[in-house]
This record gives C-alpha cells, sequence and structure tokens, in this order.
C-alpha cells in the first residue's frame, strides 16, 4: 500500500481524497497555487508544496511541478481528482515512468476511451447501442433521405464545420427533409464557411443516465449501478440522484451490462463513468467514457455504501477490490445538489468574491462535500464549485423532503449562489414525478422568466 | 550568559516576525526556540527568514538558521527577492567540488547563474534577474523548494 499520496488538485476533491488518504493511514501531500495559500483543507495536508500562480496553466496543469513535488515529497502515488490532469494520458505515462503509481485507469484505456470517435467506433463493434447517425458527411440528398428513414424521423441535421445550434435543423418528418437541409446548409454555409452537414436521430426528451463502473488488476470489473443527471444546464449537471427514477431493472441491466462490456473490450480498471442517453422509449444510446472519479460519485457512494475514493487507492496499489457484483447491493435513494456560486438571475454569471457566512445543513442522511467556511474567497480562477449537497434516505420522496429541508437550512452569504434555484428545482412537481429530462432546467428557467 | 530576558526578548521577536526557529550559542551555551505555526506544521519547507534585532547583550553567535544585523530597522523593501520559479531541491554549487555560485556579498549581473534547482535528474541553472549584492542567501544546500519561495535577497546595483 502507498506511504504517501500527493494529490494533484485542490477544493472539494483534494478535501475528499486527503480524507481516504488519512482514513486508510496514507500520508497526504496536497500541491496549490498561490491563490490557494491558506486554504483551510491544506491544514489538514502532511506536507504542502506550492507549485505555482492563480491561473491553472501556471499551477494545477503544470505536470512537471506536480511530478517534482511527488519526487521531493517522496509521494509513491498521485490521485488527479477530477478536470485538470485527471485524463491526461501523457501526464499518467509521465508518473509511471517516474515511478510514481498514477490512482486511474491505464493509459492506453484511457487513450482509447477517452477519444469519443473512437469509444464510440467501440461500442458500435461491441453491438453497444449508439446514437443513430450518418457517420460522415453526405451531399447527397437522397442517400440523406435513405440514411434518415433507416434511422427513424425526427431527425437532427447538423453542421459538420460547428455548432452552438448553427446549421442545425430538427426535422420532425421523412417530407420536411429535403427544404430543411437546404436551409440548413445555408445557414452553416454562412456561419463556418463549410455547408456540409450530417444527420443524427433526434432524441425526444432525452434522460441523462451514467453507470459507475470500478475494476481491479485481477479482471474484477463491478458496475455500481446507475445516476440519473438529467437536470443540466448547458451540459454542466445540477442535480444528480440513484437509483434513476426513469428506468425499469429491464433498462438498467442492459445499460450496466453495455458499460461493463465496453470498459472491459477496453482493458479498463479503477474508476469510470458509461454514459448514456435513454429515450422515452427505454432506448439507451451511449455517449462517452468518463475515464475518472466524478463530481458526483457520493451519490453511489451513499447508496451502496462503497468508499469509491478508497476503492480507487487499493486498485492502483494493486490490491484487490473488497466486494464483487454479487455483493454490490443498492439500498434507498440518493440525491445530490451542486452548489455554484453564480447568480441564476443573471443568467448564472459566476461570481466571485469572500463568503461571509457559510451554514451548511445536516441531520441524518445528510452529506456535504465542501472545502468552503466563513471567510473563504471565491476564486474566479477556478470553477465555480462551493459545495455539494447530498441526502440519502430510504425512499426518493424522503430524500426529496429532506434535500428541501437541507437547501433551505443552507446559509452562504453574501455571494450569489445557485441555492435559490435548486429550492426550486427540487420543489418542481416534474421533478418529484420523476418526469425530467435534460431540457427541463431550460424550461423552467423559461417559466420563471416569463412569470416575471 | 544567555538569560531569561534574552530568550523573552528572543520569543518577542519570534512572533513579530513570524519565524520559526531561532538558534542563539554564546561561548558554549547555547539556546534553541522552535515555535509551531500553521505552516510549520503542515509542511516541512521552511518559511523564509527575516531580520533580527540584535539582543544588545554583548557578542553572541547566532547558527545559521538566522543571521544578527544592526538593527531591525534595516529598510528590507529595499531588498529584492530571487524566488525559486519550480519544485525541486537546491544546490548552491555547480558540483560537490566547485565553489558555491554565489556567497554572502557577491556582486550579480542581469543573467548571472545563483544556484541550481534540480527536479527529476534535470538541473536547472537559476538566472538572476537583478542586478546587486547578494545579502542574504535563505535556504540550505540540498533543501528541497517549492514555487514561489526565496532563494536570496539580494541589495540591488
Amino acid at each position: 500500500m502507498f506511504r504517501r499520496i500527493l494529490i494533484a488538485n485542490r477544493g472539494e476533491i483534494a478535501l475528499r481524497v486527503l480524507r481516504a488518504c488519512h482514513e486508510m493511514n496514507i500520508e497526504a501531500v496536497c500541491v496549490f497555487s498561490e491563490e490557494d495559500r491558506g486554504a483551510s483543507y491544506l491544514e489538514l495536508a502532511d506536507r504542502t508544496v506550492c507549485i505555482g500562480g492563480p491561473p491553472p496553466r501556471d499551477s494545477y496543469l503544470r505536470s512537471d511541478r506536480i511530478i517534482a513535488a511527488a519526487e521531493v515529497t517522496g509521494a509513491d502515488a498521485i490521485h488527479p481528482g477530477y478536470g485538470f490532469l485527471a485524463e491526461n494520458a501523457a501526464f499518467a505515462d509521465k508518473c509511471r515512468a517516474c515511478n510514481i503509481a498514477f490512482i486511474g485507469p491505464p493509459s492506453e484505456a484511457m487513450r482509447q476511451l477517452g477519444d469519443k470517435a473512437a469509444a464510440r467506433a467501440l461500442a458500435q463493434r461491441l453491438k453497444v447501442p449508439t446514437i443513430p447517425g450518418t457517420d460522415g458527411v453526405i451531399d447527397d440528398d437522397n442517400e440523406l433521405l435513405r440514411a434518415a428513414t433507416q434511422m427513424g424521423f425526427p431527425v437532427m441535421i447538423k453542421a459538420a464545420a460547428g455548432g452552438g445550434g448553427r446549421g442545425m435543423r430538427i426535422v420532425p418528418e421523412k417530407t420536411d427533409l429535403v427544404p430543411a437541409l437546404k436551409q440548413a446548409r445555408q445557414e452553416a454555409q454562412a456561419a463556418f464557411n463549410n455547408g456540409a452537414v450530417y444527420l443524427e436521430k433526434f432524441l425526444e426528451r432525452p434522460r441523462h443516465v451514467e453507470v459507475q463502473i470500478v475494476g481491479d488488476h485481477r479482471g474484477n470489473l463491478v458496475h455500481l449501478n446507475e445516476r440519473d443527471c438529467s437536470v443540466q444546464r448547458r451540459y454542466q449537471k445540477l442535480i444528480e440522484e440513484s437509483p434513476s427514477p426513469a428506468i425499469d431493472s429491464r433498462t438498467r441491466k442492459a445499460l450496466c451490462a453495455a458499460a461493463i462490456r465496453l470498459a472491459k473490450a477496453a482493458g479498463y480498471n479503477n474508476a469510470g463513468t458509461v454514459e448514456f442517453l435513454v429515450d422515452h422509449k427505454s432506448r439507451f444510446y451511449f455517449i462517452e467514457v468518463n475515464t475518472r472519479i466524478q463530481v458526483e460519485h457520493p451519490v453511489t457512494e451513499m447508496v451502496t455504501g462503497i468508499d469509491l475514493i478508497k476503492a480507487q487507492i487499493r486498485v492502483a496499489a494493486e490490491e484487490p477490490l473488497d466486494f464483487t457484483q454479487r455483493t454490490v447491493a443498492g439500498s434507498g435513494h440518493a440525491i445530490e445538489c451542486r452548489i455554484n456560486a453564480e447568480d441564476p438571475d443573471q443568467k448564472f454569471r459566476p461570481c466571485a468574491g469572500t463568503i461571509a457566512r457559510f451554514r451548511p445543513p445536516g441531520g441524518p442522511g445528510v452529506r456535504v462535500d465542501t472545502f468552503a467556511h466563513d471567510g473563504w474567497r471565491i476564486s474566479p480562477h477556478y470553477d465555480s464549485l462551493v459545495a455539494k449537497l447530498i441526502v440519502h434516505k430510504p425512499t426518493r420522496e424522503e430524500a426529496i423532503r429532506t434535500m428541501q429541508r437541507c437547501l433551505d437550512e443552507f446559509i452562504i452569504e453574501p455571494i450569489h449562489t445557485t441555492l435559490p434555484f435548486q429550492r426550486k428545482l427540487i420543489g418542481h412537481p416534474d421533478f418529484a414525478a420523476g418526469h425530467v429530462d435534460t431540457g427541463f432546467v431550460e424550461r423552467s428557467a423559461m417559466q420563471n422568466a416569463t412569470v416575471e | 550568559m544567555i538569560n531569561i530576558e534574552q530568550i523573552r526578548q528572543l520569543i518577542e521577536m519570534m512572533v513579530t516576525h513570524d519565524l520559526v526557529e531561532i538558534s542563539l550559542r554564546n561561548g558554549s551555551e547555547e539556546v534553541s526556540l522552535r515555535r509551531p505555526t500553521a505552516v510549520n506544521a503542515s509542511s516541512h519547507l521552511p518559511v523564509a527568514m527575516h531580520t533580527l534585532a540584535s539582543t544588545g547583550n554583548g557578542p553572541s553567535a547566532l547558527s545559521g538558521e538566522a543571521v544578527a544585523t544592526e538593527s531591525d530597522k534595516r529598510p528590507e523593501e529595499r531588498l529584492v527577492e530571487i524566488t525559486s520559479p519550480m519544485v525541486g531541491t537546491f544546490y548552491a554549487a555547480p558540483d560537490a567540488d566547485s565553489p558555491p555560485f554565489v556567497e554572502v556579498g557577491s556582486t550579480i549581473q542581469l543573467g548571472s547563474v545563483v544556484c541550481i534547482l534540480e527536479a527529476m535528474k534535470v538541473f536547472n541553472e537559476i538566472k538572476s534577474e537583478v542586478a546587486g549584492t547578494i545579502e542574504r542567501i535563505l535556504v540550505r544546500n540540498a533543501q528541497t523548494v517549492e514555487y514561489g519561495q526565496p532563494l536570496f535577497l539580494v541589495r540591488p546595483s
């Protein structure tokens, strides 16, 4: 087992990993930027090393300084957290070349699954469903018509050269396709100087459902069921829960089996998440794999009782997982709300500033993962996550009620946070009914606007 | 003879200047004071030392940790720090057999090599961005240094 782990990250995930280390009697070395100097979580570290200036490219992304810090402190492993260098295969290679264990998957698996196109190709080879689409650009309208008919309408026309909604058209029926193609091509040409378009099946009101997997070096690859992350805004997750209220046990089984199949084929070990979209007919489609521990991992930890960070450390130390697929059991329902320093009334503009009063909630089944405290200054250099509020109760209804209580208790002043917005989302009847999809937040935000 | 009053003054000085460690030797007597701080408790990387006021009780030799000066009124603001641009191990000389690049009192120009910082078997020559005289060397040979850690105090010319 490792003697000393260097945590190549900051904030709440650095604190999370530090706690796991200390519970395993492993020393924790925390690196920090000059912006984070004085952060109270650093006082808990056994060693700290300043690795640069405030911008991540001058500190948390400096693999040379991070590895040097591991060297001078005698760390025998590095945990990359999430973000920053967590999915950087070159960094993983460098660590391993310096005889420092990288707490994450093998570099080859990271490369293969990290490349979206390669991952999609692998999924297709394994007969894991992917979003049907014309893989590549097609200019011939008749061919496009054929492809669209095969996929099934509605389809989406997308510009090959760019995004942001330009050159995109939703085509509800066969008869709409050709005129829509003309418009989309014109728009794409104007926006990107390239009128090439491709087609993708349009999923109406899809849900984002992801499967947590973790595997050791002995080929024991286990799934820890799913998380439903449909409540998101601009592809940023706001609320995550497990189990998903929208899928039946048959779909769950198939999703988890597909995730395992994919991970096994890529030679995956350590922790990872396989993401899918699920449509209203419970058909699921593979999107991508996140080859790292994720922000929302506590949701799975609460439901399964498994400490994922400790599992990561054990796997990296080439120890076996202390559970198997048969011994994994989910119990109850967990929900996580991400609390960000953003102003929901100003288009979620990130707010920098100092927190004067930080009063997190508590009680049975309540977990708050945070590094913030009274006097903590939110930096404009890093992401706006202030705290993760997780509740775990025997039923979904109780979990929602407890989350409401906790959101009401939670005080973060005077900066703007997404607390009021989360209160609205959790209290929304669609959420209570479990009828949310990835468009839910935008729709409810628009409703807020019109009510005013 | 080192007395309680001197020790009390040393303690006050340590608190005022946020020092971590002082050793005071007077002839055959030696007093060592170590002060735990939040930084100290969590890091084995020493913080920079500041100038001390003399105790005024006759000559006393301090150990290499801190240097006594005439008074603490010398304006530190006039001195320029050379800080570490990286994480690594500080070496004062190009190799074990050579003299150090600089010593207290050495004159340096813009671009003068002042030390080597080693990380991952790569030896980096650190060049000064200021011309002047080395006033103080703040780290020891083979000491670990972090980004931003002050290495030298230079009196600019």
